[in-house]
């Protein structure tokens, strides 16, 4: 038995992992990326303290990372030389086109008849060359602003492993608009990311090596230079700070076949995940900043609350009401009990809930209960018995919305499980030696008969946590549900994913729980 | 009695397993009428624009009235029918075209069955089958091409035009659509113009209601079909072949199990940028397929040991005849019941997701307008939605009972 359990266990942890794999790249696949959502806006105007930010914010939930697996020390010159080329030609202005300077003129002329008319607005961006000395670009040939955007994504993201190229770019390239654009680049993508970030009270080596690296990082941006600077100038800067400076960390950025493997399957955004999954650490939400396993934790009394008292009553009502009515089998008052439980099976529990709310909460009809909410907001400073009244009083309703359907299910369970064992020879061998009729229904029928509902509870407990993500919304209660459903609409990946992981976590358990259950209940069983 | 009677004696009555379910399905009255219940809904799916639409059967313009272009005799209702202006989603046309198509099969079925079935009994039914299954064959053939004719009118309110001197028009006996949005009558409560009221764009809530059984069918349908496809297929597989295969399926079924469905759902629908009513049923279809998969692999396992199945081994079949002719009839029986069930549990997914306001946006979902009635403190659409969802539902739970109990040799009455 101990041996089978363990076996179980065992096997849970690469049923999770694959099951935490799918959630992951389901999520990260999905339409609507993190990141964009999360900056205000990505446009390429924003400025440069947005830009940093949003960089920081994407070092931060790893987002800069690949999916899966990690490639990028295989980054070629030319793919890097491809992005600095848009960035460069995104910036160059507009070749002017000799018809439309025409118009253009033609447009002024007629413009000095009618001096109400607002100017047109101008458009910052697109700024045309006054005239064809070969540094513009035709309007064909610039890049489109989501290409852009693209190029500016990606360059940051590409980190560390962008760096030697961006330094042969800077120092070599035939354009000097490129030089430019790869040197500054290249101030961004040399700094070196925070060791251990999210720790809150980090040792004192940790923060002695943050703080090195923080002012690195400070020197490094100064080394930027001006748009319009002129060759010499970044000759200067490349030879002067970057060189020397690429020299000292040569090892940072030349990967031996060891390193290569590491990091095509650590240096990922699953990989990173998973490890910090290995110490229970679910992440920030990128909602409020916090660690998302304080919120589950903070959340998880309320659902957990709802899920126990809503199986309990179902329990306690259902056997008996199964042992009931197998007994009275095909009497009228067994078909009228279970047309009615067929009825509360099929409706749907947001519909009696609505009707519930509409009919009996405050303010309507009846008013005997709070129309939500989980406890009384002012209940902090009142006594236990009383805060306890209050929240017996406020789950009234969700509890028993969530009871009534897998109280059908639950009480034909338990009619057919009696029914089936009720004609077994045992029971006739009972009835034959003597025994009293509640002897022999308690006694042997309903023990073996009530093995499959006892299989159910496992099953039931990760269904009652999602079940209750309508009932948590209709009632406003804040368990995991609603926050799982707001985190949705919010885009918080690490909330979900912890939200998902949880109910899986949940539904592996209460399987197992299922199937020891069986063995304790029946001896017949051994899994040996 | 001639020279070929006694040649051939007419062959035996054997019944069908098909008939032997449908006769002891027969015996369950209340499941019986529910599959009558549910046929009733589909034909009302059908016959929406019959009832509420606010395009005109008939329309005279006479002349100067008007724009030009619809001047004359004119019948827009049966443009607007296939107008995908008119009708955005797929479904309606699917349902719109229906409503012609079926009535012809079934007029040629009926004069199919008028001639007498001759001696061999057998084929006459065999012949009525194939029919059937090449007629929707063909069906769904020119819906496809219809549906890619990508049929499109300009848009004319036909209201308003009625309204002219002049002019005659036979609308349809509620005359508005599912989405004709009316500001001055937003909110109203149920009248003899609209019998559910309006919410709060002004949407009569009766036609919508109506509407609604369009998506509800059609998503029960389809989601159930898809994860019935997938699970015959993986459940086969892993029961036919067992060894590796089976461990790779099992493996895969225990994983599915343990998603949290609801979840994964309600996560990859608020992802999408607009939920249309097939990503549901993508979604759903592609998460729901464990259950059909395991009843489908433990019958494969029984019976790929029965004599019958070890004959058509030895006498040398390809597998695919094996698993398609000989195993697969005699395994759907359990997947049938679950089919049903999962109809209706696939029919409250979606209303779950629209109720939580994930769903489609512009559907005309019954989630969707309990859930605006629910915003909006309106009983009749709360009252009316509800009960929607809990009929059909209840109707299609019904069906499955009786479909078990029928399908179930110890209960056979």
């Amino acid at each position: 038995m101990t041996l089978y359990i363990l076996k179980r266990i065992l096997l849970m942890i690469p049923t999770f992992a694959v099951i935490s794999m799918i959630i992951f790249l389901v999520l990260n696949l999905a339409p609507g990326d993190p990141a964009a959502r999360a900056a205000a806006d990505g446009t390429e105007t924003v400025s440069q303290d947005a830009q940093e930010s949003y960089r920081i914010f994407k070092e931060q939930f790893n987002l800069d990372k690949p999916i899966l697996v990690n490639t990028r020390y295989n980054l070629r010159l030319d793919q890097v030389e491809e992005e600095v080329r848009v960035i460069a030609d995104f910036r160059r202005p507009i070749c002017p086109d000799p018809e439309l300077l025409a118009a253009q003129e033609e447009e002024d002329e007629l413009a000095a008849f009618a001096p109400e008319t607002p100017p047109a607005e101008e458009e910052p961006e697109l700024e045309i060359a006054d005239e064809d000395d070969g540094n513009c670009i035709d309007v064909a040939d610039r890049p489109r602003s989501p290409r852009m955007m693209q190029a500016q994504e990606d360059l940051p993201n590409w980190g560390d492993y962008a760096v030697a190229h961006l330094l042969t770019i800077a120092r070599d390239h035939e354009r000097l608009d490129m030089r430019i654009t790869a040197a500054n680049q290249l101030s961004t993508n040399a700094r070196r990311p925070l060791v251990r970030r999210s720790d809150p009270d980090p040792p004192p080596e940790i923060r002695d090596l943050n703080r090195d690296i923080s002012r690195e990082n400070n020197t490094l941006r100064g080394w930027r230079v001006p748009l319009a600077a002129e060759p010499e100038v970044v000759d200067a800067m490349v030879e002067e700070n970057w060189e020397p400076w690429f020299e000292e960390n040569r090892h940072r950025f030349e990967y031996s076949s060891g390193d290569k493997v590491r990091i095509f399957f650590t240096d990922t955004r699953f990989a990173r995940y998973w490890a910090n999954l290995l110490t229970l650490d679910l992440g920030l939400s990128t909602v409020d900043r916090r660690p998302v396993r304080t919120t589950l934790l903070q959340k998880l009394p309320y659902t957990i609350t709802l899920s126990f008292f809503a199986i309990l009553i179902a329990y306690l009502i259902s056997v008996p009401l199964g042992i009931w009515s197998a007994y009275n089998q095909n009497t009228k008052r067994d078909q009228f009990v279970t047309v009615l439980l067929f009825v509360l099976y099929s409706l749907p529990s947001f519909f009696t809930a609505v009707l519930l709310i509409e009919f009996f909460a405050v303010g309507r009809p009846f008013s005997w209960f709070p129309a939500g909410g989980f406890i009384d907001p002012n209940a902090d400073g009142w006594p236990l018995l009383n805060q306890l009244g209050s929240i017996a009083w406020h789950i009234v309703l969700p509890v028993l919305c969530l009871t009534y359907g897998s109280l059908a299910a639950l009480s034909r369970y338990a009619r057919t499980g009696l029914l089936d064992v009720i004609r077994a020879d045992y029971i006739r061998t009972a009835r034959a030696k003597g025994l009293s009729e509640p002897m022999v229904i308690m006694k042997h029928a309903v023990r073996n008969g009530m093995i499959p509902i006892l299989t159910l509870l496992g099953t039931l407990l990760p269904a009652l946590v999602s079940g209750s993500i309508v009932i948590e919304f209709i009632f406003n209660i804040p368990g995991i549900g609603l926050y799982l459903f707001d985190s949705i609409f919010m885009y918080d990946y690490n909330a979900i994913m912890g939200c998902l992981l949880l109910s899986t976590a949940m539904t592996l358990v209460g399987l197992l729980i299922s199937d020891i259950s069986y063995a304790i209940v029946d001896p017949r069983i051994t899994f040996d | 009695m001639t020279e070929t009677s006694k040649k051939r004696p007419p062959s035996p009555e054997y019944q069908t397993y098909g008939e032997i379910v449908w006769g002891q399905f027969k015996k369950y009255p209340v499941s019986y009428y529910s599959l009558w219940g549910v046929v009733g809904l589909f034909i009302l799916a059908m016959v929406c624009p019959l009832i509420a639409l606010n395009v005109p059967f008939y329309l005279h313009v006479p002349e100067g009235v008007g724009p030009e272009r619809l001047q004359g005799t004119s019948y827009p209702w049966l443009m607007a029918l296939f107008d995908r202006n008119f009708f955005e989603s797929g479904v309606d046309i699917f349902f719109n075209f229906l409503l012609f198509y079926v009535p012809l099969v079934l007029l040629a079925f009926t004069f199919l069955t008028r001639q007498r079935p001759g001696e061999d009994k057998a084929k006459w039914k065999k012949r009525r089958m194939r029919f059937l299954g090449i007629a929707s064959v063909i069906g769904v053939g020119i819906f496809i091409f219809l549906y890619y004719q990508d049929f499109r009118q300009p848009y004319v309110n036909y209201k308003a035009l009625a309204e002219l001197d002049g002019v005659t028009a036979i609308f349809p006996f509620i005359d508005y659509s599912y989405r004709d949005v009316n500001l001055m009558a937003v909110m109203q409560g149920p009248s003899m113009e609209h019998f559910l009221g309006t919410d709060r764009e002004g949407r009569d809530v009766f036609t919508r209601l109506l509407y609604g059984t369009r998506i509800s069918l059609t998503i029960g349908v389809v989601a159930v079909s898809i994860y019935t496809a997938i699970g015959l297929f993986l459940g086969s597989l892993a029961g036919f072949f067992g060894g590796r295969v089976d461990t790779i399926v099992l493996r895969l079924i225990e994983i599915m199990m343990c998603f949290p469905v609801l979840f994964l759902i309600l996560t990859l629908v608020g992802f999408l940028d607009e939920p249309s009513i097939f990503h549901i049923m993508l979604i759903i279809g592609l998460t729901g397929w464990t259950g059909i998969a395991r009843l489908v692999r433990g019958e494969f396992l029984r019976l790929r040991n029965q004599d019958f199945v070890q004959a058509a081994i030895a006498l040398g079949f390809d597998r695919a005849r094996i698993i398609f002719r000989h195993v697969m009839p005699n395994a759907v029986q359990p997947v049938f019941v679950a089919a049903t069930f999962g109809v209706a549990g696939a029919i409250l997914i979606e209303a779950t997701l629209s109720f939580l306001g994930v769903g489609p946006a512009n559907a005309p979902s019954w989630g969707q307008i309990l859930t605006t009635g629910r915003n909006t403190q309106q009983m009749s659409l709360i009252l009316s939605a509800g009960f929607a969802i809990f009929v059909t539902i209840s109707l299609l739970n019904l069906i499955g009972e009786g479909l078990r109990d029928a399908t179930d040799p110890k209960m056979r009455k």
